[in-house]
């Protein structure tokens, strides 16, 4: 690993390719690989991107990579991109990059996909390893894909040091956007598609529902901007914008990263123990007996658990 | 954890991705983690993304006839980044006389129209072995 990391350094693609697998695979020695790396290198800015399925994500992203080498030509412009694992087979089709194929030989731009995975815990430190191996390769700015539907995805953000959530119109009616979850991890919010039917009417309806909305994660309300992704439309603009939003909430995100890679750290802890868990209450035999007593209402969750963790002490 | 990230990629001027998305969702569903390309890319395109994505296999599809070519520079290519190690394999409408000379370029399997679902999945978990 120590030798990866050193050919990253120099600015190996083929070693930083395979430092993200490694972290990827094993998402528990991120702290092997950053121990002793005081001066380690992060991106300025690492950008979330997500909201639902086919609002224009990937292209969205296709067009700020283009907006950040234009605008600055000396910086490297990471992307990760996530995409759902099959929980069937545990394969995935990871096809975000069809849509940023123009970057492909640019060497100032470095795309990797991964799957989820399963959410079998681990995803969000994977993301966080894929992030510090872009950082040490020289990125810039990092713009981090994600499905934003579930629980995982919305930790998945908090890797990133500011989030964008897309919308578009014809996805839903207002009572959508009053729903807990995605519009509430937003810094920026995009209304993507904004030439069609409707774009202005949600667009409305956006700003109506954070005029009520409390939920302020860094203090300053969420920016509204509407693009045209495939046309370009919109995304110089936006790209300043949230170059303005990063410097003026730098302080902020000194902040968030200290206690985002500590939450990390310790959730990953828990996978850990978990599994572990998992693995003893297995060996313990089967549970199928208990399992019964607790359906006939013989027994409780909490002295069963209270029970399989003594005898699990005896044990050891 | 799923059982190896393949490449599934079309190179040159074809725009016939049917066989290629097959193969790619047919992975997906046996467990491997597909990158797919998209259609009408450059050898060097492909093999920047392989090494990007670390991907242990490569698989390209050309239904075009300029699969000679095609295949030649994508694993001269691969050599030159350092992605030497990262096999190739390829399908398509390839003349049965052409496939000795692509397993000599070093193509490590060649399927052609017909081929079984079956035939593909054991040479690529062979391949990856």
């Amino acid at each position: 690993m120590r030798e990866l990391i050193q050919d990253v350094r120099q600015g190996s693609i083929r070693a930083a390719g395979r430092l993200i697998s490694l972290i990827e695979d094993e998402p528990s020695r991120l702290p092997e690989m950053l121990k002793g790396a005081g001066n380690w290198p992060q991106p300025r800015l690492a950008l979330g991107i997500t909201g639902p399925p086919g609002v224009g994500k990937s292209t969205l992203v296709d067009g700020l990579v283009q907006e950040w080498r234009q605008a600055q030509p000396d910086w490297m412009i990471g992307v990760v991109a996530v995409d759902p694992s099959s929980a069937f087979s545990g394969g995935a089709l990871l096809g975000d990059r069809v849509r940023m194929m123009r970057h492909a030989t640019d060497p100032r731009v470095f795309i990797r996909s991964l799957g989820n995975r399963g959410h079998l815990g681990g995803l969000t430190l994977g993301v966080r390893g894929t992030l510090c191996v872009l950082g040490l390769l020289g990125c810039q700015v990092v713009l981090l894909e994600t499905v934003g539907v579930g629980q995982s995805e919305i930790e998945v953000s908090g890797v990133a040091d500011l989030t964008l959530v897309m919308l578009a119109p014809g996805l839903g009616d207002g009572i959508q956007m009053i729903k807990a979850g995605l519009i509430e991890t937003a810094d920026v919010l995009v209304v993507n598609k904004a030439d069609r039917d409707g774009a202005d009417r949600l667009t409305a309806e956006l700003k109506a529902t954070l005029r009520f909305t409390q939920a302020r994660r860094h203090g300053l309300p969420p920016e509204i901007y509407t693009t045209v992704a495939t046309q370009g439309e919109g995304l110089a603009e936006l790209r300043k914008g949230i170059e303005a939003r990063a410097e003026k909430m730098a302080s902020l995100i000194e902040e968030r990263r200290r206690n985002a890679l500590y939450e990390e750290v310790r959730q990953a802890i828990l996978d850990t123990a978990r599994a572990k868990l998992e693995e003893e209450l297995r060996q313990a035999g089967d549970l199928r007996p208990q399992i019964e007593r607790l359906l006939d209402g013989k027994a409780t969750i909490d002295e069963l658990v209270s029970g399989l963790l003594k005898a699990n002490k005896s044990r050891e | 954890m799923p059982k190896g990230r393949i490449l599934i990629a079309k190179p040159g001027l074809d725009g016939h991705d049917r066989g290629a998305k097959y193969i790619a969702h047919m992975l997906r569903d046996a467990g491997y983690e597909v990158i797919y390309s998209g259609i009408r890319r450059t050898p060097e395109e492909i093999v920047a993304t392989a090494i990007q994505e670390d991907v242990h296999l490569i698989g390209l599809s050309v239904l075009s006839g300029a699969h000679n070519v095609l295949f030649k520079k994508v694993l001269e290519l691969l050599e030159e980044k350092g992605g030497g190690d990262i096999k190739v394999f390829g399908g398509g409408t390839i003349p049965a006389r052409d496939i000795p000379g692509l397993q000599a370029m070093g193509v490590k399997a060649v399927f052609t129209p017909g081929a079984s679902a079956q035939s593909i999945l054991e040479t690529v978990a062979g391949l990856l072995q």
